[in-house]
C-alpha cells in the first residue's frame, strides 16, 4: 500500500512534466484509490472577450440595413433609418442638422 | 549645399517623373525641399525685429492657407499640387474643424436620378439667395458642381449609390427642375448621415500625399498688410508661446462662421470669426454680415437642432403660461407654419415677459402628449437626443428651445475666383495677395439666404477656384515683396496687453453679456427701436473689453489668452452685424424686419415693370453692405456695393431677372 502511494505521489510529480507517462501512473493511482479529488482546479480562461463574443446589445435605435441596401429607395450606403429628410430638413435622432 | 541638393534631387522620385536637364540655377527658383539634411527647416529664422520680450520666428512660402476646414484643405493641397510650397496655419487640427458636424449633403446636379442640368440648379440658387447672391459666383459654382462631385468621389469619398452604381440623389433643399416649373429636383448627394465628416476626413488624407506643411495650433492673430497689400499672416504658436510671422505672395482665409456672436448657436465654440476679424483690422471691409440663419427650435445651453418633424408629428410650442402661442400667430398653420414666423414668434413670446426658465428666455417644445410609440417608431433616437443634450425625459417633460444662429452667409466680399475686394469709387477693386474661400468668404453665393446643402458645395468649389487662380497668376518660387521689419507689432503690443490685463470683468462675462445682447436684439426680431437699443448696447460692450482682466499670465498653452483674442474678434463681427442689420430697412431672406416687411428693389417686381421708375441706387436695397470698423473705436462706417447681375456667360447661361420669391 505504501508502495502504491509512492507511486502516486511520483506519478503527480512526473505528470507535470510528462504527459504520456504520467497518464498511465495516474490512471493506474485513481483506479486503485479512488477519485482524488483535482488538487489544480481549472482557472477560468484569461483570453479576453473578443467584439462579437457577447452577444450585440441592441441598444443603438437606427438599425443597420440588410447588406446596407435601404429596401425601399435601393441606395446603397445610404443613412440608416427613416429617409433623413421626410421633414424638409435633414433630420437624424430628432436632430435637424441641415435645412 | 548645391551638391547636396543635387543629390537629393535625384534621389526624389518626384523629380524623377518630370526630369529635364535642369540647370543648377534654376534649381534655385523653384521651391526648397520639404526635408532637409539635418532635420531643420533652413528657412525659417528667428527675427529679432519686432519684440525682445517674445521669440519671433519668419517663415517664407508661396502660399499661406488660414485655418484648415474643407474649403482651406482643398485650397491648400490645390496649391501644393501645382507646386506651390504651401503653409497651412490653423488653430484646430484639420479633423477637429466645424466642417465635421456637417452632416447633411451635398448639392449637384449629376442627372442621376432623372434628367437634370446645372442652369436649374443656378436658377435655384439665385432665387434662394433672394437675388443678392451674385450671379456670376452662382453660376460658376453650380456648373462646376458635378465636376467637384466627382473629383471628391475620385479622391475616395464613400458616396451611398444607386442600383447601378452610381451616387444616389435625394430631394432636398428647394431644389427644383426646368426653373421651378418642373417639380422636385432631386440632388443632394451625402455619405450615410455624415457627409462633412467624410468630406474632411477625405481632403484631409488627400492633402497628406502633398508635402503642405501643417501649422497645427497655431492662431491666426492678423494679416502683414503694407500698401493695401497683403503680405502674410502672424501667428501665436499655442504650444510654447512664440510668434510666427509667415510671409507669402498669397494669403487664403477659410476661417470659418462666427456663430458664437450669439448666446444660442449651433456652431463650435472655435467659431469665432477670426479671419472676419483680420480683415477688418486691416481696414478692409466685410459684405453682408448682418444676414444670420437661423432656426427656431434649438435645444437651449447645448445649441442642437431638433427637427421640424417633431412639430409635424405633434409637437406643440409652449410659453410659460402653458398656452399653445402659435394660435394666435399663425391660426391656420400653428405650429406648422414656417421656420420664420415660428423664429419670430417664439422671440416675440420672450420679449412678452412669458418665457420660461429662471432668466425666462426660452420656450418649451412639448412631445410628451404624443403616445409614445409613435414617438419611438416617427422620430427614432429623439428621446436619446433630448436626454442627452437637454437633459429631459422627452415622454414626461418639455424640451427647452430656442431660435438658434445656424450659418452666417455675410464675410469676406470676393469675386467669383475667390480674390477678395474692396469697393472704392463705384468700382470693385482686388485686393492683392488676399483671398478667402468657404463660410469665411462672401463670394456670395447665398445671398440672402442659404439654401440646404448648397454650402458644402461652396467649400469645395470655392477653394479650388482659390488655388486655381492663385496659379494662374503666379508661379511657384517667385520672390516675395519686401516687408518692413516691423511688421506685426501692434499684433505683438495688443497680445502683451491681453496677456497682463488687470481689470475688472472677466473674459467670460463680457463674453456672455455681448453674447445675450446679440441674442435679444439682433435675433432673428428686428424692429428699428430694438435695434437702435442693440447698437448702443454693443457699444457698451465694445468698450467694456477695456476693463478686461486674464487671469493666465504664461505664455505655453494660454487658453485664457487665446479666448480673449477670440473674444476681441467675436466683438468685431458683433458690432459690424446688428449695425449694418439696423441700417437694412427691408426685409430680405433670412433678415427680416417687422417696420418694413418687404422687399425693397429697383423697381417693384410684383407689379408689372411697365411705366416703372427705376429707383436710384440709395433708395434701393438690392445692395450688398460693406461694414468697416475703427477697432479702437468700435465705430462701424457702412458703405454698399451693387449685386452683379450678369452671369459668367449669357450665352451658356442666362441671368435670371429678379421676381417676387415665393416657394
Amino acid at each position: 500500500m505504501s508502495f502504491l502511494r509512492l507511486c502516486v505521489s511520483a506519478s503527480r510529480r512526473v505528470e507535470s512534466r510528462t504527459q504520456a507517462v504520467g497518464s498511465v501512473f495516474s490512471g493506474s493511482a485513481r483506479s486503485a484509490s479512488g477519485a482524488p479529488k483535482d488538487q489544480e482546479p481549472l482557472k477560468k480562461a484569461k483570453t479576453p472577450q473578443g467584439r462579437f463574443d457577447a452577444p450585440e446589445k441592441s441598444g443603438d435605435v437606427l438599425e443597420k440595413f440588410p447588406d446596407d441596401v435601404n429596401p425601399v429607395t435601393k441606395e446603397k450606403g445610404g443613412p440608416r433609418g427613416p429617409e433623413p429628410t421626410r421633414y424638409g430638413d435633414w433630420e437624424r435622432k430628432g436632430r435637424c442638422v441641415d435645412f | 549645399m548645391a551638391t547636396v541638393r543635387a543629390a537629393s534631387r535625384l534621389l526624389s522620385k518626384r523629380v524623377l517623373s518630370n526630369t529635364k536637364a535642369v540647370p543648377a540655377a534654376a534649381v534655385q527658383g523653384s521651391r526648397n525641399f520639404h526635408f532637409s539634411i539635418y532635420g531643420k527647416k533652413k528657412s525659417a529664422k528667428v527675427a529679432d525685429d519686432i519684440s525682445t520680450q517674445y521669440p519671433v520666428v519668419d517663415h517664407e512660402f508661396d502660399a499661406v492657407v488660414v485655418g484648415a476646414g474643407g474649403a482651406g484643405l482643398r485650397a491648400a493641397f490645390g496649391l501644393s499640387e501645382a507646386g506651390f510650397n504651401t503653409a497651412c496655419v490653423t488653430k484646430l487640427f484639420p479633423t477637429r474643424s466645424h466642417t465635421v458636424a456637417a452632416q447633411g449633403g451635398i448639392n449637384a446636379a449629376l442627372g442621376n436620378m432623372e434628367q437634370d442640368d446645372w442652369r436649374w440648379h443656378f436658377y435655384d440658387t439665385v432665387k434662394g439667395s433672394d437675388w443678392l447672391g451674385d450671379q456670376d459666383a452662382i453660376h460658376y459654382m453650380t456648373e462646376q458642381a458635378p465636376a467637384a462631385v466627382v473629383e471628391l468621389e475620385n479622391f475616395g469619398m464613400p458616396f451611398s449609390r444607386t442600383e447601378d452604381g452610381k451616387i444616389y440623389q435625394r430631394a432636398f433643399g428647394g431644389q427644383s427642375l426646368k426653373y421651378g416649373k418642373g417639380g422636385q429636383a432631386h440632388r443632394c448627394c451625402c455619405v450615410a448621415d455624415r457627409t462633412g465628416h467624410s468630406l474632411l476626413h477625405t481632403l484631409y488624407g488627400r492633402s497628406l500625399r502633398y508635402d503642405t506643411s501643417y501649422f497645427v495650433e497655431y492662431f491666426a492673430l492678423d494679416l502683414l498688410m503694407e500698401n493695401g497689400e497683403c503680405k502674410g499672416v502672424i501667428a501665436l504658436c499655442m504650444e510654447d508661446g512664440s510668434i510666427h510671422r509667415f510671409r507669402a505672395q498669397n494669403t487664403v482665409i477659410a476661417t470659418g462662421g462666427y456663430g458664437r456672436t450669439y448666446f444660442s448657436c449651433t456652431s463650435a465654440h472655435t467659431s469665432t470669426g477670426d479671419g472676419n476679424a483680420m480683415v477688418t483690422r486691416a481696414g478692409l471691409p466685410c459684405q453682408d454680415l448682418e444676414f444670420v440663419q437661423f432656426h427656431p427650435t434649438g435645444i437651449y445651453g447645448a445649441g442642437c437642432l431638433i427637427t421640424e418633424g417633431c412639430r409635424g408629428e405633434g409637437g406643440i410650442l409652449i410659453n410659460s403660461e402653458g398656452e399653445r402661442f402659435m394660435e394666435r400667430y399663425a391660426p391656420n398653420a400653428k405650429d406648422l407654419a414656417s421656420r420664420d414666423v415660428v423664429s419670430r414668434s417664439m422671440t416675440i413670446e420672450i420679449r412678452e415677459g412669458r418665457g420660461v426658465g429662471p432668466d425666462k428666455d426660452h420656450v418649451h417644445l412639448q412631445l410628451h402628449h404624443l403616445p409614445p410609440q409613435q414617438l419611438a417608431t416617427r422620430l427614432p433616437g429623439i428621446s436619446e437626443t433630448a436626454m442627452i443634450f437637454a437633459g429631459v425625459d422627452v415622454t414626461k417633460e418639455p424640451i427647452p428651445v430656442l431660435p438658434t444662429v445656424h450659418y452666417n452667409m455675410g464675410g469676406i466680399p470676393t469675386n467669383y475666383k475667390g480674390q477678395a475686394i474692396d469697393h472704392t469709387n463705384g468700382e470693385d477693386k482686388v485686393v492683392p495677395g488676399l483671398y478667402a474661400c468657404g463660410e469665411a468668404a462672401c463670394a456670395s453665393v447665398h445671398g440672402a439666404n442659404r439654401l440646404g446643402a448648397n454650402s458644402l458645395l461652396d467649400l469645395v468649389v470655392f477653394g479650388r477656384a482659390c488655388a486655381l487662380t492663385i496659379a494662374e497668376e503666379h508661379k511657384p518660387g517667385e520672390k516675395l515683396s519686401p516687408l518692413k521689419p516691423s511688421a506685426g507689432e501692434e499684433s505683438v503690443a495688443n497680445l502683451d496687453k491681453l496677456r497682463f490685463a488687470n481689470g475688472s470683468l472677466r473674459t467670460s462675462e463680457i463674453r456672455l453679456n455681448m453674447q445675450k445682447t446679440m441674442q435679444n436684439h439682433a435675433a432673428v426680431f428686428r424692429t428699428g427701436s430694438v435695434l437702435k437699443e442693440g447698437c448702443d448696447k454693443m457699444a457698451d460692450v465694445y468698450q467694456s473689453m477695456e476693463k478686461i482682466k486674464t487671469f493666465d499670465r504664461g505664455i505655453v498653452w494660454n487658453t485664457d489668452l487665446v479666448e480673449s483674442l477670440e473674444l476681441q474678434n467675436l466683438m468685431l463681427n458683433g458690432v459690424q452685424t446688428i449695425n449694418a442689420a439696423e441700417q437694412r430697412k427691408e426685409s430680405r431672406g433670412a433678415h427680416a424686419r417687422e417696420d418694413f416687411k418687404d422687399r425693397i428693389d429697383e423697381y417693384d417686381y410684383s407689379k408689372p415693370l411697365q411705366g416703372q421708375q427705376k429707383k436710384p441706387f440709395e433708395q434701393h436695397w438690392r445692395k450688398h453692405t460693406m461694414s468697416y470698423v475703427d477697432p479702437k473705436t468700435g465705430k462701424v462706417t457702412l458703405r454698399y456695393r451693387p449685386v452683379i447681375d450678369s452671369s459668367l456667360n449669357e450665352q451658356d447661361c442666362a441671368h435670371v431677372p429678379p421676381a417676387i420669391r415665393s416657394y
